[in-house]
């Protein structure tokens, strides 16, 4: 979705899905970590406070410079409303995703639960904040015309070819973000949580993260995956393929640590849970190219 | 003018103002709630243990459900509960660590015993925690 052809609506909805892209793309390692978890519920209400201080401040000076909306002449009043936008998408996608991990439930005390996000949420405000820059993005229209121009792919070797560096790429960017979740301690506890019915909502979530990083988000390179037309390459099945892919990579994973696939149903919990990070991995390896 | 001159000369649009209000409304509970703490009363850590009941009974063994509470609001670290379960003078004792336990939160533990808990007396008690 090119920005500059939609009403101001539409537009401000692709740069807050770029937002919460950029936070996911930097944020979600930091998601799998259990100290933070118990750091974030033993805080005092002062140390909250400097934690939502100091991370602003490294959130405006990118702001100045890269920021998730793409416009130029960024005035000091812009990036300071930028960093109130900021962190406050920082702080909402990082208790969603902490509530779909089961970290936060209904009966978290309120004050454990602000904890825990405040402390996830730092990495998710620089993630938000570095959006346009991530992976080769530019914050004006020239760096952005320069990266979205379309792919020619005429023959069938092109398109397979193509097809086939889309899958390489996201067996590396699935493999690089889980190789430092997937021997820890945290996949089958989190698993462990999970009701049949919250692993479908992984799942949903794991797909629509995948299909906003790589087709709404606007990040580089977009247009030109609209256009390609290989086996998988079409949004919707490159999407389906690239998720199938990453559990596939998840599950050689925990294989490989002996972290356990068996019983079935475990194992399953624990492929999907660890698949998450893996499908962002692989959206932000399939930029990449 | 077009909206893109306009974004340039850095003018905000509505989505945009919607967004920003949004996020300060975000930002002001956040900030709001952290306040809150910082001026209400809070007590020490006060983790308690109940028992559940009934019993559950898997494989010849009794599986015995308790539940842990921090009264307080301050978190209480390495939570250590013991249970002791005595039959005709018999002591058979079993015990857990939790690493944190936040102020209100509550964590579930399950003591296994291979006698069943109805024919003695079991006491289930925290008996020792640190402050984080």
């Amino acid at each position: 979705m090119r920005t500059t052809d939609v009403g101001p609506w539409q537009r401000e909805l692709v740069e807050v899905v770029r937002a919460v892209s950029g936070g996911l793309l930097f944020g979600v390692p930091l998601l799998y970590t259990m100290e933070v978890w118990w750091i974030g519920s033993h805080t005092e209400p002062g140390q909250m406070l400097a934690v939502v201080a100091m991370s602003s401040v490294p959130v405006f000076l990118l702001n100045l410079t890269s920021g998730f909306r793409k416009r130029s002449n960024v005035r000091v009043r812009d990036a300071l409303a930028d960093t109130v936008e900021t962190v406050a998408i920082g702080i909402v996608i990082t208790a969603v995703v902490l509530v779909m991990l089961r970290e936060i439930t209904l009966d978290t005390p309120p004050v454990e639960a602000l904890g825990k996000v405040l402390y996830e949420a730092i990495p998710f405000c620089m993630g938000v904040a570095l959006a346009t820059h991530l992976l080769r993005g530019g914050r004006t229209d020239a760096d952005e015309a320069s990266d979205s121009e379309p792919a020619r792919v005429d023959s069938d070797s092109e398109r397979l070819h193509a097809t086939l560096a889309d899958l390489g790429a996201t067996a590396v960017g699935a493999t690089f973000i889980c190789l430092s979740i997937a021997p820890t301690d945290e996949v089958p506890m989190l698993a462990s949580a999970m009701s049949p019915a919250w692993l479908l909502v992984v799942v949903a979530a794991s797909l629509a993260a995948s299909y906003a990083v790589v087709f709404v988000a606007g990040f580089s390179n977009q247009d030109a995956r609209h256009a390609h037309e290989g086996v998988f390459q079409r949004p919707a099945s490159e999407t389906v393929a690239c998720y199938l892919l990453s559990l596939f990579i998840s599950a050689v994973l925990l294989w490989f640590f002996q972290r356990g696939l068996l019983p079935w149903n475990d194992g399953l919990a624990r492929v999907i849970v660890l698949g998450f990070p893996a499908t962002i991995g692989g959206a932000a390896g399939r930029l990449a190219i | 003018m077009s909206k893109d001159a306009t974004k340039e000369r850095g003018g905000r649009s509505a989505a945009e103002w919607t967004t920003f209000v949004a996020s300060c409304v975000v930002l002001l509970a956040v900030v709001g709630l952290i306040v809150a703490q910082m001026f209400g009363t809070s007590s020490p850590p006060a983790p308690v243990a109940e028992v559940r009941l009934p019993y559950r009974v898997e494989a010849g063994s009794f599986h015995v459900s308790v539940e842990v509470r921090n009264l307080g609001d301050e978190t209480a670290a390495n939570v250590q509960v013991t249970a002791t379960l005595e039959i005709d003078g018999e002591t058979t004792t079993a015990d857990q660590t939790i690493d944190f336990l936040a102020g209100d939160a509550s964590q579930n533990l399950i003591f296994v015993f291979d006698d069943n808990p109805a024919d003695g007396t079991l006491t289930v008690v925290v008996s020792s925690y640190s402050l984080p």
